[in-house]
């Protein structure tokens, strides 16, 4: 019994082992047909399916809108039609390409020739004529040729034309961001890929859209500013007064809430309109703002007296000699616009004393003045949510030659970009605080679910809150009576700032060229509790190129305009609000002791 | 004696249901979100039901196997009756013109899936019961085959030809190894082909199919448009694939994208180098189950183990032929990786059966 029994267990194996070797065989054989599919047959079989997908075309969803901070549309999409051809069904590519090109303007050659390049390749689809004038669809249908068909597509739309332009960027023909807030908030704005299926009807001529089957018709995210567009609107029609009045060649304005980085404003010009970009030199499509780094003269001032100050080497009422006008340091003979004796520090910078300053600054030492003027964010990004921003110049104190130290103290010798020198300035309005600017405040989805939100960011503290009061203060007198910045105030309000004039470098050689000038002022108002923080800058104007007397009252047009549009309560001059946020967060204004 | 717990099954088993879980994903999307609005929909279901198969594994893990010999016949009826029912349309609502879900509520189950298994243990246990009886014609041989045929024939009704070719083969190999003589099994081949002729040759679409596998590209953009379309997706995957979601096949052009013919989306988008590394899985799979089958001493196990693995390769086979073009259209699940819950399941208790004999079947 026991050995029949393992009799039939070994019979049992054995049958299992050929089933095991037949498995092994009939996977081997399915490997083998893969294989033929995948590798032998490949080519073949893709270049079918390939052919078979053209018949499918790819359009993107529909963008995001791009809105202000009031929700004013800056962006936005419109169903526009297009063209489109089917080469293989068009009988007579000659006559279609005639009429076409009478009903729609669009050139007979082109029209012609796409056609025939398509039909030579066998395709079975080409665009003719992408977004078409929608008012020439009636007289397209009405043609009536076999092979031509419309699809509605959606173009990108700028309402407001080349207001923001430089910032917002635009879209290319696909609804792809090419530059701007357009490029960098791409994957949030663009909408998700949209296929559409053209079949062949039961003779394999024609082909027809089918209706939208399979088709993913979710849109992008829409976008917030921290822009608003009635202070964007005043800044640059401001620029453009300016640059009229001193035929300069190109300038910008930036306008930003100093408690928190939001920027409310950013004029560039040269500029362009988005919705007619090919019109347009590269050159103007650049937001110089943080593009572009230039030497900011003597706004640099500001940061240079703000680090002497936190060190403890100077006081706002120590009296300093300014060598009547002309003095040899470091090598270098330094002028002033004015000759002074003995100034107390807080009128060295009310008058902007090239010599004032330097020698403050020969206080500070290479080694401090370098680590300042990093503190304040100059040689760095100030990591704006916008693409191609520069790191401006700021050498390390290894490679400065014995004038650096005074030149740089005056601000020559490195360069910032719009954007780096608001931003630095602003950690002296907010009592210290370096805060990372930023214009995208909300991005929400199709249901108005947020996506993300902005908040302040700090990035560092610089100085004290002390030493940025005492800031304020000098920079308050820098718009009183007999400082550079008088034509920069505005009646009901104390006004912080500075000017700079900075002298261009000449070009094709090492020195500064005595033509061309950079014009800026830099201010903070209300001074005591800054609410804005403007910065106008005019390069290259013509004539005067003084920053108080170019710079300054554009600065005065704009701030007054816009304490106006914001209802922000006029000061009482002689009690000015004390508000003390030493220790508090920047922004809040609630610690009144 | 105990044995140490073998990891090969479950470990093959879940990362091909992992994989399954992302082609799923990636071929469903679409589809998913166009008709349900949520492009997760059958992601979800099946992310489930594999939890439910996890748990069944999980039990008949640590259920003594032998346990099941005792259950065959209440096991046996309970799936005859699904079997019924589903025929019924207070039960069994037609869906494509066939009966082959039975709904319970919220949830559908397909029993044609389960009473796989059914036979399977049924059939283990006769055979093991029987010994060499099984070489008697009328004691032996006749019993099973009548009951398996009323099984086969109550599906073929549904239709399910899939479950019916699949059964058939599964009992076919276990009565061949459990010492069925060939003369018997020979006899019953030659008595079913005009039975098999009818069915397929009378049933328009059948012929159809069967003409189509003969040559595919006579009318690819009708009869022979699926075949030839997931020729196109394997074809144009070459060596490494498009990669992940890249496939474009799954969204007009394959039917059934993520059941049937998910294979032909794996090799579109994973290319030779992914079909190839599936297909060992299940080699791998197939010979662990008969390695099993031929360790384990007691006899009903070892019949287990073999119909287990049966039903598994056997439905892989298939489903890779037609996928490839090798046999006619019919539609079958790929086992772990297809969408469909019944089948993720049965094949998950299956799993764990076959663990379980791997475990204490070395006999006492």
């Amino acid at each position: 019994m026991l050995s029949r029994r393992k009799d039939k267990k070994r019979r049992l194996k054995i049958k299992i082992y050929l089933i095991m070797f037949l498995l092994i065989i009939g996977f081997t054989g399915v490997f083998m047909r893969l294989f033929n599919l995948h590798v032998v047959k490949n080519q073949a079989l893709a270049s079918r399916a390939e052919k078979q997908h053209q018949k499918t075309i790819i359009l993107e969803g529909e963008r995001g809108t791009i809105l202000d901070r009031n929700g004013k549309i800056l962006a936005a999409n419109l169903d526009v039609p297009s063209m489109y051809a089917s080469p293989v069904s068009v009988k007579d590519q000659a006559a279609a390409s005639k009429k076409i090109s009478l009903a729609t303007g669009t050139e007979y050659n082109i029209l012609k020739n796409k056609m025939k390049s398509g039909k030579k390749s066998g395709k079975n689809f080409v665009w003719l004529k992408r977004r078409i004038d929608p008012a020439k669809v009636e007289e397209v249908k009405g043609l009536g040729i076999e092979g031509i068909g419309l699809i509605m597509e959606s173009q990108r739309f700028y309402p407001k034309g080349n207001l923001l332009s430089n910032v917002l960027g635009f879209a290319g023909l696909d609804n792809n961001g090419l530059e701007g807030l357009e490029l960098r908030y791409d994957k949030y704005l663009r909408g998700d890929k949209r296929w559409q299926v053209l079949e062949k009807d039961a003779l394999g001529k024609t082909i027809f859209p089918k209706d939208r089957k399979y088709t993913t018709p979710q849109r992008g995210k829409d976008i917030a500013l921290t822009i608003d567009e009635v202070i964007q609107y005043i800044s640059e029609r401001e620029l453009d007064l300016a640059l009229e009045r001193t035929s300069a060649k190109s300038g910008s304005i930036i306008v930003m809430d100093p408690r928190n980085g939001e920027i409310l404003a950013m004029a560039v010009r040269p500029t362009f309109d988005p919705n007619h970009t090919d019109s347009y030199q590269p050159s103007d499509l650049r937001n110089r703002a943080i593009t572009d780094p230039y030497e900011p003269g003597s706004t640099l001032k500001t940061l240079v007296a703000s680090a002497a100050i936190e060190e403890g080497l100077v006081t706002p009422d120590e009296l300093i000699y300014c060598e009547n006008g002309s003095f040899n340091i470091g090598g270098r003979v330094l002028h002033d616009h004015e000759k002074h004796g003995l100034l107390p520090f807080k009128d060295v910078i009310k008058v902007s004393s090239n010599i004032g300053t330097a020698k403050v600054g020969m206080r500070l030492g290479e080694e401090r003045l370098y680590k300042y003027i990093r503190a304040f964010g100059l040689g760095e990004k100030t990591d704006i949510d916008l693409s191609g921003e520069s790191i401006g110049i700021v050498r390390e104190p290894g490679s400065w030659t014995v004038k650096s130290l005074p030149s740089i103290s005056i601000g020559q010798e490195v360069a910032a970009t719009p954007i780096q020198l608001i931003t630095a300035v602003a950690a002296i309005a907010n009592g210290g605080w370096l805060m990372r600017p930023h214009l995208v405040d909300e991005i929400r989805d199709q249901e108005g679910n947020i996506v993300f939100k902005s908040a302040p960011e700090v990035i560092r503290r610089v100085v004290s809150f002390d030493t940025a009061r005492e800031m304020i203060k000098i920079l308050t007198r820098v718009t009183e009576r007999g400082g550079t910045g008088e034509k920069a105030v505005i009646s009901g309000y104390s006004v912080a700032g500075k000017t700079g004039t900075a002298q261009k470098k000449a070009a094709g050689s090492r020195g500064y060229s005595a033509e061309y000038f950079v014009s800026s002022f830099i201010g903070f108002v209300p001074s005591q509790d800054p609410r804005l923080i403007i910065l106008v800058v005019i390069d290259e104007p013509e004539g005067v190129s003084w920053g108080g007397s170019i710079a300054a009252p554009v600065f005065k047009n704009v701030a007054e305009e816009i304490l106006n549009y914001l209802a922000i309560p006029q000061e009482n001059r002689e009690g000015i609000l004390m508000v003390s946020r030493e220790n508090g967060q920047p922004g809040s204004i609630n610690e009144i002791r | 004696m105990p044995k140490r717990t073998d990891k090969t099954i479950l470990v093959t088993m879940l990362i091909l249901i992992a994989f399954g879980f992302i082609m799923i994903y990636s071929a469903s999307a679409v589809i998913s979100y166009k008709k349900y609005g949520d492009s997760f929909f059958f992601l979800k279901k099946q992310l489930i039901w594999g939890l439910l198969g996890m748990i069944a594994f999980m039990a008949a893990h640590s259920l003594d196997y032998r346990t099941w010999q005792r259950y065959v016949i209440p096991v046996f009826a309970l799936s005859c009756l699904m079997l019924i029912l589903v025929l019924t349309p207070l039960f069994g609502p037609a869906v494509n013109g066939s009966r082959r879900w039975l709904r319970l509520g919220i949830i559908s189950f397909q029993p044609s899936e389960i009473t796989k298994l059914a036979v399977i243990i049924y059939l283990a246990g006769y055979l093991a019961r029987k010994g060499d009886g099984i070489r008697d014609f009328f004691h032996g041989f006749v019993p099973p085959m009548i009951l398996i045929g009323i099984i086969m024939g109550l599906i073929i009704i549904e239709p399910d030809l899939g479950s019916v070719v699949t059964i058939g083969l599964v009992a076919g190999t276990l009565l061949l190894i459990g010492g069925a003589r060939l003369s018997h099994m020979s006899l019953v081949v030659l008595l079913s082909a005009p039975i098999v002729y009818r069915f397929v040759m009378q049933v328009g679409y059948r012929r159809q199919r069967w003409e189509t596998f003969l040559n595919p590209w006579m009318d690819p953009a009708g009869s022979g448009f699926q075949i030839v379309q997931s020729f196109m997706a394997f074809g144009s995957g070459g060596l490494l694939g498009s990669g992940l979601g890249e496939g474009r096949q799954k969204l007009f052009f394959l039917p059934y994208p993520h059941t049937d013919f998910i294979f032909a989306i794996i090799g579109e988008e994973m290319g030779l180098l992914g079909v190839f590394s599936i297909i060992l899985l299940y080699l791998l799979l197939a010979l662990k189950g008969c390695t099993i089958a031929i360790k384990t001493e007691d006899l009903f196990g070892s019949y287990l183990a073999f119909g287990i693995t049966m039903m598994i390769t056997i439905q892989v086979l298939i489903n890779i032929c037609v996928a490839t073009g090798l046999l006619p259209t019919k539609g079958l699940a790929l086992p772990f990786l297809s969408y469909g819950g019944s089948s993720l399941l049965t094949n998950m208790l299956g799993m764990g059966m076959l663990s379980s004999i791997a475990k204490d079947g070395r006999g006492r």
